[in-house]
């Protein structure tokens, strides 16, 4: 699970109003070598929840550099798209846990799969 | 007299002879021997069972001369000998046998050759409580599973291969052969019927079992593994990569031995157990496997379609290490049952099972176990047979796909195998899929993926560019469950992002053109389908049973199980991928709905696709947590097309589908607050429609 997924995804228990961002936690972490395409980076940041990132990424110890703050006219700041782009496509939760803000419920992720399935008594 | 005194009893030893003192204190160590290296602990009060010293196959004994030795003291039931040690496990059907045994034959020194080939052996006999279960790299084999390791020599291999006249080299097929790439089948004894996925009892094949099968046979009875003489048997011929899905062999068509001889090469079979418990179990080439109570009637086998199997390194059973897979050709011995079975497993027993089937669920509930059961737990168990029959995206939704911008996310809801999200490589395309079955094969692709239901997608509301949903929804169940699929799409997109959906039609004859799901069957040609009848099809009364459909026929309900036949997709998907290209309709072809078999895009490139399915080792012993509890391997009940070459082997799963009427997908999206369809059409015997989320 890339910490671009983890970005969209939010806890869907039934009356959870606080899903997001799901608290991570990781075990098993793999980085990796994804070709960088500034275009694609700069159109997806403006999908993001930028401060869920930030804190997605601290958590799992690899925040590096990025900014905490998106930096004013970053879609021309190569820099910082590249920067962008090794968080959100380089780094990848293998074993770990995404975690319901509000009620504390586990969804594990085995072999880079988050489980979100509910149980009959959380739909 | 001379004889010295031991210490311990010399009270009873005074009145024992000097080489009786000798066989006493042999068979004492042959007892500490057996409890210090093998954890063999003997009894001292007599038992059914017995554990015989020096009488193992490695001390060159026969099990056959065992066998006649044995059997003339008593009821003899079962003996088993363990490869590698020098012991063999006797058990009899009462104790006074086994006494008789211990008295016949404790200390003394069997005559050669009369009684035993090996000259000077000396047995030693305890008794046991019970015979320890055979074990395979540390784990228990299912209760009535045996394993005999060269059973037959290379050289009565041999024979067996050439009287069966098929060559495993692959040059040497016919053409024909080779073009078809069917996974070869024959049938000696008995005819299958493919309509109750059943033996036709009354109508033996003219020939019977063939002259050069028994030698086999007659090996298998007169070594005791079995007790009855099969009279049907059925060669498979497995290509590597090639398997067969879980199942139990038909309960009411065959009786409880069911022995299996493998030839060629090596492979490793699955069983598996309703709780979830797994057992691989390796089957050397040349080794007999006989299936019995337990292992025959509850447990399901299988063998994983793939190349590569992990296997336990011989010496070091902690130790996996890779094999790969050859040409394997197996000999099933089944003896054809006449009675109902009467077995203590109902719950996988055709005989015994109620005789009406699932119907539309009254409640969530079993809204929820029907979909569990007939959509969930199928594809789980499907799930690489399944994959390797999806290998070519349909254009069309390529086609839409590929609008979408640079940097766009997209979101494949019910991903399957993710073939749809490779399509187009600018965008972030995030799949999910109900199976985790389904997300390990996208995961082994490097796809992104999460396992959810489509009725409740857990991301983040209008965070989506635009979504896909192909061929999930008709897997629902009822309404509202459709319903609640279609809102999911709706709130994941953002304002202005489209989604598109593909459900089956239940018109599959569409402007007077049948569709490829239609066209590939004899069975139309005689008008049996273009059933566009103007009645209005019947819904079905809830509390009666789903029909099940006729594969490649023309749908009757809305409402059905739709049988999944496994044939070896692995080589379907050579035929049919090169643009252009007529594929004759021919028998035996794979019957699974869905999947257009005259594809034009995408080379498919088979062995990648299998490989990739293999690559990741499973790891030998583990239970597969995600399993579900529930066991359902059912036989196919149901119709299947008359010309299916279906082997009585292959088990038949039945997924619940209800097909959409025209105007009907366009009508639910319709009832979805915030989005308007904007596209509608008909494509393979799908309807589509594209919605798009207001602004």
């Amino acid at each position: 699970m890339r910490l671009l997924t983890h970005n969209m995804l939010t806890s869907h228990v039934k009356g959870v109003t606080n899903g997001y961002p799901l608290k991570l936690q990781a075990e098993n972490i793999k980085v990796m070598s994804v070709d960088f395409n500034p275009e694609f980076v700069a159109r997806m940041i403006p999908k993001l929840e930028w401060q869920a990132l930030v804190q997605a990424a601290e958590s799992i110890g690899h925040l590096g550099d990025l900014p905490r703050e998106l930096v004013p006219e970053y879609e021309s700041n190569e820099e910082f798209l590249k920067m962008a782009h090794h968080v959100l496509m380089e780094v990848e939760v293998i074993e770990g846990n995404l975690e319901c803000p509000e009620t504390g419920r586990k969804f594990p992720i085995k072999n880079g799969i988050p489980n979100m399935l509910l149980n009959e008594d959380e739909v | 007299m001379a004889a010295p005194m031991d210490q311990e009893s010399c009270a009873v030893k005074t009145k024992l002879t000097k080489s009786e003192k000798k066989a006493y204190k042999k068979q004492n160590k042959a007892r500490q021997t057996l409890l210090r290296h093998e954890g063999i602990s003997t009894s001292s009060e007599a038992t059914k069972h017995l554990v015989v010293a020096n009488a193992g196959l490695s001390n060159g004994v026969h099990r056959e001369e065992l066998w006649r030795l044995f059997q003339t003291l008593g009821d003899l039931q079962d003996i088993v000998m363990v490869t590698g040690k020098p012991y063999a496990f006797v058990s009899y059907a009462d104790q006074q046998s086994a006494a008789a045994a211990y008295a016949a034959f404790n200390g003394r020194m069997l005559k050669s050759p009369e009684e035993l080939q090996q000259p000077n052996v000396t047995f030693y006999l305890n008794h046991i409580e019970k015979v320890p279960s055979q074990r395979v790299a540390g784990l228990d084999l299912p209760p009535g599973l045996r394993l005999v390791e060269d059973f037959v020599s290379p050289a009565c291999a041999a024979r067996l291969m050439e009287g069966l006249g098929w060559s495993t080299d692959n040059q040497q097929q016919t053409d024909a052969e080779q073009a078809l790439k069917h996974r070869r089948v024959k049938h000696f004894g008995y005819e299958f019927r493919y309509d109750n996925n059943n033996v036709d009892k009354d109508k033996p094949l003219p020939g019977g079992l063939p002259d050069w099968c028994s030698p086999v046979i007659d090996k298998m009875m007169s070594e005791g593994h079995i007790k009855h003489r099969p009279d049907q048997i059925t060669v498979n011929q497995y290509q590597p990569g090639q398997g067969i899905p879980p199942h139990v062999d038909t309960h009411s068509a065959f009786e409880d031995e069911i022995s299996s001889l493998s030839l060629g090469g090596q492979t490793v079979m699955d069983f598996k157990h309703p709780s979830g418990k797994r057992v691989p179990v390796v089957l050397p080439a040349r080794s007999l496997l006989v299936m019995s109570g337990e292992a025959r009637y509850l447990w399901t086998h299988g063998i994983i379609p793939r190349k590569l199997d992990p296997v336990p390194v011989k010496g070091q059973e902690e130790s996996i290490t890779l094999a790969r897979r050859e040409v394997r050709t197996s000999f099933t011995f089944r003896k054809i049952r006449h009675t109902p079975c009467d077995c203590k497993y109902p719950c996988q027993c055709d005989s015994q099972l109620q005789q009406t089937g699932p119907s539309l669920p009254r409640t969530e509930g079993e809204a929820g176990q029907l979909e569990q059961q007939h959509v969930h737990q199928v594809y789980e168990d499907i799930a690489s047979h399944f994959s390797s029959t999806r290998h070519s995206p349909w254009p069309r939704v390529v086609d839409f796909l590929k609008t979408e911008p640079v940097g766009a996310l997209v979101v494949d809801v019910g991903c399957g195998n993710g073939k749809y999200l490779g399509a187009n490589k600018d965008v972030y395309s995030l799949g999910n899929d109900r199976s985790s079955g389904l997300a390990n094969i996208c995961r082994d692709r490097q796809l992104e993926v999460f396992v959810c239901d489509a009725m409740s997608v857990p991301v983040r509301t209008g965070a989506v560019d635009a979504a896909i949903s192909i061929a999930v929804i008709h897997h629902f169940c009822t309404q509202e469950r459709r319903l609640k699929a279609v809102k999911e799409l709706a709130r994941l997109l953002k304002p202005g992002g489209r989604a598109l959906i593909y459900v089956w039609a239940f018109e599959q004859e569409y402007k007077n053109v049948k569709s490829n799901y239609l066209k590939d069957t004899k069975e139309h040609q005689n008008g049996d389908v273009g059933d566009k009848s103007s009645t209005r099809p019947t819904q079905e009364q809830q509390g009666a049973s789903l029909p099940i459909h006729v594969n490649r026929t023309s749908f009757k309900t809305q409402d059905m199980l739709v049988p999944w036949h496994f044939r070896d997709g692995a080589k379907k998907q050579q035929r049919g991928s090169q643009p252009g290209l007529q594929v004759p309709s021919n028998s035996g072809r794979e019957k699974n709905p869905e999947r257009d078999t005259r594809d034009c895009t995408e080379e498919t490139n088979l062995d990648r696709n299998s490989e990739q399915n293999s690559d990741k080792p499973l790891e030998v012993g583990n239970h597969k947590k995600q399993d579900s509890e529930e066991e359902n391997v059912k036989s196919c009940s149901g119709a299947c097309a008359s010309d299916c070459q279906q082997s009585q082997d292959e088990p038949v799963y039945h997924r619940f589908y209800h097909v959409f009427k025209d105007g009907e997908l366009e009508e639910l999206c319709n009832s979805v607050p915030g989005v308007s369809v904007v596209d509608r059409y008909y494509d393979k015997g799908n309807w589509c429609v594209v919605i798009q989320k207001c602004l």
